[in-house]
């Protein structure tokens, strides 16, 4: 959480950001210029579906995509460019990532322990005795029971959660400025996503180090991200503080997305409303808003440029007819009223509308 | 029971099996008594020859039904008399002849296999690391020409090169030489181009398996986790990435050395060196049975040892074999025993 009293410096700041993938039919554009600043000490949540380019986003950052990519725009951390530059510098000292399913993401045949200290052998010069104390002093940390007798185990002697705990204590070993978790939670059991979320915002908030959350759950998001960034086809849709964001949506997509979920509040034999359609093709996509296709708001300019971003007081949004405004209305009533939109997308009533 | 005990007593059915076909087959081939006796065996007029022939008959048994004359080298098998060699002095017994030549052959196969082994693995990790680039592809049409190019080839490739033009390595292969040594007149010496000629291919054909093996686990999240940790690229390779790619090779490996034992016959030959391949290659053409027969049993049960050790190294390289619940299914699939 953002600690007010200091003077807050800016880790990461995005420009235009972009990465692409040369593939056979083109570049597939899978992000496609991303603007975003990250202070120290805060947390942001990247929310959007499979294919969103919220995982492209944060592996380009770290520069973990291998070669056969094309980056733009710009990326500064700490002030340093990291667009086509070596990121290895910074690896497992200044950041770190946990990545969404720590069975894979640990290393099979590699005692847990071992994985751990790697990190404080290699960077912070410790003798195997005091990484392997340190790490079991991490273990106990992050809340594994007999912390010395797990470091001589297997990753598949271990649980899921006791796994991921063991990525967050890989995290918390090097103790990052940046620390990216991407989909932590997602393959776990639902009883210990709130543990493991908590801990990790716990663990941010002393060490006051920045994070980035991604997941497709606006539930994950809500609580323990100061902002949260909305993507959608390698773009940002809506970026706004958490509590904004959850009080006045402006922009269709997050409120498709929100409704796509269940809530514990919601009335008893609520339908979820899944998004219609799939996210856009990222090499040949649509040309102007790339929801528009499967937006209930679409309009005919929709279709043919992209909308600006408009911020309001910290509130940002990249649409034509955002949702509560005169304008939004106005596109949503004509649309219910001829019953499909500008794309062609069917609306079935106007009370299943969205 | 418990499962060594099972296994071995497969691999005990499996060699009697083994030992029945070789047995029957060979009997088949030609007449043994030709071998013994010479033109007499042919001399079926002569009351004298016969008589002759009766007795070698009865000496070697070979009066006897096929079945008995199993049994009956089976038991002295098992007592470790592999027989007498079907010649007319009989001499020197199986026993004497297999102790003489096999570990020659042994030595020649762990040099052999230590060449391509310890060739192999930074090969297909350079090549995995740097897969489908120029490095890669250079590697991929090298590895294809080793494997293709027949060893009786290679040896006189070899031989011309490192012996006749650079006379940098000997030529000659002395069996009474001392084994450990680092001058030519030491074997160890004296197997480097051997060695080399039947590793080459092996060291080809190991890359291609563990190129791909490496490939893959390079893709999986775990690289990705040890990169994000500043770990070194070649501490990757080596410490994170190699481990986990080893089963394919380890199975290749073993059915290798297998073959490697029956197999060295021409290497053994362009060498003069006399192993067991050069004995299976004379005894063939004299068709002494016990000789053959002795050099498959050994070499089928190599076979055997040596699957039954690739099992042990998968236990060493993943923890997950080891662990698991003996009842499962396993999800490598060995080759059986």
């Amino acid at each position: 959480m953002l600690r007010e009293t200091e003077e807050t410096e800016t880790i990461l700041k995005l420009t235009d950001y972009r990465v692409g993938f040369r593939t056979e039919r083109g570049l597939a554009k899978a992000v496609d210029g991303v603007s975003l600043s990250l202070k120290r000490g805060s947390t942001l949540a990247i929310v959007g579906e499979s294919g969103s380019g919220k995982t492209v986003l944060n592996r380009g950052v770290m520069g973990l995509l291998g070669a056969n990519i094309i980056e733009g725009g710009s990326a500064e951390f700490q002030g340093k460019e990291l667009v086509n530059e070596s990121r290895q510098k910074f690896w497992g000292i200044k950041m770190a990532m946990i990545f969404q399913d720590p069975m894979t993401s640990l290393n099979p045949v590699m005692k847990v322990g071992k994985q751990v200290s790697e990190p404080l052998r290699l960077h912070q010069g410790m003798s195997k005795k005091a990484a392997r104390e340190r790490t079991i002093e991490l273990f106990t940390l992050v809340g594994i029971p007999e912390p010395a007798q797990r470091f001589n185990e297997y990753p598949h002697q271990l649980s899921g959660g006791m796994r991921q705990r063991v990525m967050i204590s890989i995290a918390l070993a090097i103790d990052p400025d940046l620390l990216i978790a991407d989909e932590p939670t997602t393959s776990l059991d639902v009883t210990v996503q709130k543990y493991i979320l908590d801990l990790l915002v716990e663990i941010q908030s002393k060490s006051d180090m920045s994070m980035i959350i991604i997941t497709h759950d606006l539930g994950v998001a809500r609580g323990r991200a100061d902002e949260i960034m909305v993507m959608y086809g390698g773009r940002v849709m809506e970026m706004a503080p958490a509590e904004t964001l959850f009080q006045s949506m402006m922009h269709p997509y997050t409120e498709a997305l929100f409704s796509s979920i269940p809530r514990l509040n919601d009335p008893k034999h609520t339908r979820l409303k899944p998004i219609e359609g799939f996210p856009p093709d990222i090499v040949d996509g649509p040309q102007g808003c790339k929801f528009a296709p499967r937006c209930k708001y679409a309009q005919d300019i929709c279709l043919t440029a992209h909308p600006p971003e408009t911020i309001d007081n910290g509130h940002a949004y990249s649409c034509f007819f955002p949702v509560g405004t005169d304008a939004g209305i106005q596109a949503l009533e004509s649309n219910e009223a001829r019953g499909f939109t500008a794309t062609g997308l069917k609306i079935k009533s106007k009370s299943e509308a969205i | 029971m418990p499962k060594a005990v099972k296994r071995f007593i497969g691999l005990l059915g499996l060699l009697t099996i083994v030992s029945m076909v070789t047995f029957g087959a060979m009997n088949f081939l030609g007449d043994p008594l030709f071998n013994i006796l010479g033109p007499v065996a042919a001399d079926v007029d002569n009351p004298e020859s016969l008589a002759a022939i009766e007795e070698a008959k009865a000496q070697y048994h070979l009066d006897k039904s096929l079945p008995e004359r199993w049994a009956r080298w089976a038991w002295d098998f098992i007592r470790g008399d592999f027989g007498v060699q079907f010649s007319s002095s009989g001499q020197p017994p199986v026993s004497d002849l297999i102790k003489e030549r096999l570990p020659r052959t042994l030595e020649l196969m762990a040099v052999a296999q230590l060449i391509a082994v310890s060739l192999a693995i930074p090969w297909s990790v350079l090549a995995a690391s740097r897969a489908n680039r120029r490095t890669d592809k250079i590697s991929t049409i090298t590895a294809f020409a080793f494997v293709s190019i027949p060893s009786f080839a290679m040896a006189v490739i070899l031989f011309y090169f490192f012996s006749v033009q650079l006379d940098f390595l000997p030529d000659t292969y002395t069996a009474n030489d001392p084994f450990w040594g680092f001058s030519h007149d030491h074997r160890l010496i004296q197997l480097i181009l051997p060695g080399f000629t039947l590793g080459l291919g092996s060291a080809a054909a190991y890359q291609r398996l563990l190129r791909t093996d490496m490939i893959t686990t390079l893709q999986q999240d775990f690289i990705l986790m040890a990169k994000s940790k500043g770990v070194s690229k070649r501490r990757v390779l080596y410490s994170h990435a190699l481990r986990p790619s080893l089963f394919s090779l380890i199975t290749l490996l073993a059915i290798n050395i297998g073959f490697m034992i029956g197999g060295s016959l021409v290497v053994e030959q362009f060498f003069r060196i006399p192993g067991i391949g050069s004995a299976v290659v004379e005894a063939t053409l004299r068709e002494d049975f016990p000789v053959v027969l002795a050099v498959v049993m050994i070499v089928s049960a190599g076979f055997m040892v040596f699957n039954y050790l690739a099992d042990y190294l998968y236990t060493l390289v993943d923890p997950r074999v080891r662990h698991e619940d003996s009842s499962k299914p396993r999800k490598i699939t060995s080759m059986g025993m």
